[in-house]
């Protein structure tokens, strides 16, 4: 082992130390040439020291806030070449990192998966990196900016459709709050995100557990790596590996460098995954216990191993987590071949163009406003208005970056854009009678296997949605209603834990039939009263029990007869506002007249939202227009007046004309008497 | 900017015309006040002795007068007392009255016109400027028009002239012409006519109702 770590750190130092060319070509001549024993082991002292100095080196900066050699770019453009050799994170705490050997003998030393926190963390500073916006939303500190999309717990058979979210983001409730750990959750939702966050914080009840499967570290080459093998959604790929709980392995077999078997879940707690003798034993056992194996052709002489590694991350990483599906009315889908992508993608943009970000990660989310709640010196220039139009109080023209057109908004009243986002009339799907039935990556786990493609499929997203939004602006929306049963305390409603959910709830409804496409099953008042009742009886929470959906909220009065209020504070549909696709002007709303969001049907105002419930009776709709604090009279009777909006500008014109000529009829006369005089007649 | 040069505009207008009015009383105004206010009133009246084209000009006068008080509140209420934009019902009712006043004026605008030409004896003063000037002779008369007489020739030409930018600064800002910078433009100079013209409406009305009052 300690051979390897040599090894390691000899490319290591050669990088870190390019400024002392001669210490490393010095250890090369020895090595080579093999000169006398005596020099060699000079050097091997040397390099020793050298090499402890440098696996001190992460900690010790991490300490100083001194950069590590990756922290900043020296200004070359050209991509950073990364061979490196693979270092694991050690079966104790404070234990310096295993050097992977591929031919390491199994019987005496188990093949560990790499870690990106001590071999990528060696010249690039993890605990940075770490705070950036896909891996604080655990961080309390960390702050939550605009509402953005949360991840949404789905269970049918208890009638469950809940928006959970670290971040404090109003209208949806902490994973804590719904009996969730931080590992249970990273095992649900953990395939679609980069690692980090909740799958790296440390668990303080299932101790045992997260030592079985470990943690999930950033999987740095998620985004970052450019080889095509890698295997975010593969059946033995990344998301895969997070649902079985092998967390310390999934970043490993994402990389397309090793294969991965066996399931940390299936072990006990006490299996010791760095004990090669409780290796051995328990791959003789039913379950199969995670285990790794390299393949043998990338290690190079020394087992180091290159990595295409891109700072620039493809756009097609990205849409691994962030891909939406729209399905219209007629089921007909945007399917990639007849969709069109993002206007920007198409002018050749990538995501990271706009939503950029240094070593801090702390990447552009890229909406308005934005730099009130981000250290990302480039949030203002980021945004639509950021680089179309640049800051106006910016020393250099700052509009027209990435060559983006400067909008020129023909014949569009400028108060359009002290009302709407730029979003509202250019993102997302075109505005239809109902909104669309909406998957995305993260809530129906796109791109994973397996995956329930019924158009009915829960969660039901429905997008867009004109909404107006906490800076009073209206932008489209995507909406979920949500599902759950809970306490009420006051008017806040706290979301019963999903154990007792399960056990209650799940047993009452097991008789139910539940439709194959993964849609609600269908609850009437009975099922409620009975599962209110049953919750009731339990007697384990604090305040009355109601089940909150469709925005309703249910209970059982003091007679035990079920009542509803409507519209409850806590029933509130969770709104988040769509970025993308961008559609070119020649496709934006008001392209064609005014009365594409002002007319007496447009759905801009008038589009019929579906409140979704697994409560048969309480199925209904509301107008977009409720979700714009707008009188829906006054949006009717304003798009009724542009019925008649042409006649007035004839009539306007036509009045303006006939005063012109008057104008100029007794201006002329005037003129005419004018020259007159001067020419000397009375 | 714009509600700070409006109101003074406002107040100083007002202000010189109540000004005119304690400096030069109308006839009998401070003996029959009552009497003048009940003679004020009847304005809004159509008098029997007028022809049908002087009925529909007194008629075509009070809708446009309508119009303008109407147009007046809902445009500067938002903007001068709330400090925000015309929005909601507001600017459905302006832009409902807006037409209708556009046709008022022009009809205004054909039906006055000769009557509002200048003479010379709006301006003796220019008169024998021009006589200097050209050398021409006097033809001895001279006849003083009332002082007030001008100020409405003047007052309707300017009108007439301020609805022109009044009326295009908006409508063209409907049409699919110009982009955002012309659009805040036109809407500044709407709203900045919109004041010269409210000025001139205010001044025009105040002279005919001293001219009515003084007969």
């Amino acid at each position: 082992m300690r051979k390897g770590l040599i090894n390691h750190c000899r490319f290591s130092i050669v990088d870190l130390w390019r400024g002392r060319p001669g210490l490393a070509s010095r250890w090369h001549l020895a090595n080579g040439r093999r000169q006398g024993q005596d020099a060699l082991a000079t050097f091997k002292i040397e390099i020793l020291v050298l090499c402890l100095l440098a696996l001190c080196l992460p900690a010790v900066a991490a300490e100083t806030g001194q950069k590590l050699l990756g922290d900043e770019s020296d200004g070359g453009r050209a991509h950073p070449i990364h061979r490196l050799g693979l270092l694991a994170e050690p079966g104790e705490k404070d234990a310096e990192p295993v050097k992977i050997d591929p031919n390491v003998d199994t019987a005496e030393e188990v093949l560990l998966p790499f870690s990106t926190r001590r071999t990528c963390g060696l010249c690039h500073s993890y605990g940075i990196i770490n705070k950036g916006w896909h891996f604080n939303s655990v961080d309390p500190n960390a702050e939550a900016g605009r509402p953005g999309q949360p991840w949404i717990y789905v269970d049918a058979k208890t009638g469950t459709q809940i928006p959970l979210s670290y971040r404090s983001w109003p209208g949806t409730f902490k994973p804590g709050q719904f009996g969730l750990s931080d590992r249970e959750f990273t095992k649900i939702f953990g395939r679609q995100t980069p690692g980090g966050g909740a799958g790296e914080t440390d668990e303080t009840v299932e101790v045992m557990r997260q030592y079985v499967s470990g943690k999930l570290e950033i999987n740095c080459l998620s985004c970052h790596n450019a080889d095509p093998r890698q295997d975010q959604g593969g059946p033995t790929g990344y998301a895969v590996q997070v649902s079985r709980g092998n967390f310390r392995w999934a970043t490993a077999a994402s990389s397309g460098l090793a294969a991965v078997t066996g399931s940390a879940n299936d072990m006990d707690e006490m299996y010791d995954p760095f004990d090669p003798f409780a290796v051995e034993s328990a791959q003789g056992g039913k379950n199969k216990p995670p285990a790794i194996t390299y393949h043998k052709n990338i290690f190079d002489h020394d087992n180091s191993v290159f990595f295409n590694i891109v700072r620039e991350v493809p756009s097609h990483r990205c849409y691994f987590c962030h891909s939406n599906l729209y399905i219209g009315a007629e089921a007909e889908e945007t399917e990639k071949w007849s969709e069109d992508e993002d206007i920007h993608l198409k002018a050749g943009l990538t995501c990271v163009d706009c939503h950029r970000n240094g070593i801090d990660h702390n990447i552009a989310r890229g909406y308005s406003g934005e730099e009130n709640a981000s250290g990302n010196e480039l949030a203002a220039a980021s945004s639509c208005e950021g680089c179309h139009l640049g800051e106006q109080s910016a020393s250099e023209p700052a509009a027209g970056r990435l060559s983006a057109p400067v909008p020129e908004h023909r014949g569009i009243p400028t108060v359009h854009f002290e009302r709407l986002t730029c979003t509202a009339c250019h993102s997302g799907p075109w505005p239809a009678d109902e909104p669309h039935f909406t998957k995305t990556s993260m809530a129906h786990r796109l791109g994973t296997p397996n995956v329930n493609k019924a158009r009915e499929m829960l969660p039901h997203i429905a997008s867009p949605v004109f909404a107006k939004q906490a800076d009073g602006k209206i932008a489209p929306h995507k909406l979920v209603w949500p599902a759950f049963w809970g306490v009420l305390n006051g008017d806040s409603v706290t979301p019963i834990d999903l154990g007792t959910v399960t056990n209650v709830i799940g047993d009452m409804l097991s008789k139910e039939k539940f439709p194959f496409s993964g849609d609600w099953p269908e609850l009437t008042a009975d099922h409620i009263v009975k599962g209110l009742t049953a919750l009731a009886s339990g007697g384990s929470e604090e305040g009355r029990a109601v089940y909150i959906s469709g925005g309703r909220l249910y209970s059982l009065d003091d007679s035990g007869q079920l009542s509803e209020q409507k519209d409850h504070p806590a029933a509130k549909p969770y709104l988040w506002p769509i970025g993308h696709d961008v559609r070119p002007a020649a496709q934006a709303l008001g392209i064609r007249y005014c009365t594409d969001c002002h007319g007496t049907e447009a759905p801009f105002f008038f589009g019929d939202v579906n409140i979704d419930t697994p409560v048969v009776a309480a199925r209904e709709s509301k107008k977009m227009v409720d979700f714009q604090d707008i009188s829906p009279f006054y949006a009717w009777a304003f798009a009724f007046s542009f019925v008649f909006r042409p006649w007035m500008k004839m009539v306007v014109l036509g009045s303006c004309a006939v005063m012109a000529f008057v104008l100029l009829l007794y201006g002329l006369k005037a003129l005419a008497c004018v020259v007159k005089t001067l020419a000397g007649e009375n | 900017m714009f509600q700070t040069i409006s109101i003074v505009a406002f107040l100083v207008t007002i202000c010189a015309l109540a000004l005119n009015c304690i400096i030069s009383p109308c006839k009998e105004c401070w003996r029959h006040p009552l009497r003048k206010l009940i003679q004020l009133f009847t304005l809004l009246f159509i008098e029997q002795k007028l022809s049908p084209a002087g009925v529909l000009r007194k008629l075509v006068y009070l809708l446009a007068l309508l119009c303008f008080v109407v147009l007046a509140l809902t445009g500067f209420y938002p903007t001068l007392v709330l400090g925000e934009h015309i929005s909601g019902y507001l600017v459905m009712v302006h832009a409902t009255f807006a037409p209708i006043f556009a046709i008022c004026l022009a009809v205004l605008a054909v039906m006055w016109a000769r009557n509002s030409r200048f003479t010379g004896n709006d301006w003796p003063w220019f008169q024998r400027f021009v006589q200097r000037v050209t050398l021409i002779k006097s033809t001895g008369k001279e006849t003083h028009a009332q002082s007030s007489s001008l100020g409405q020739k003047i007052s309707f030409w300017l009108i007439i002239f301020l609805a022109l930018p009044l009326a295009l600064s908006i409508v063209l800002s409907m049409f699919p012409i110009f982009g955002t910078h012309w659009q805040e433009l036109l809407l500044g100079i709407h709203r900045y006519t919109a004041v010269l013209f409210s000025l001139a409406a205010i001044v025009h009305i105040y002279l005919i109702i001293r001219c009515k009052t003084n007969e």
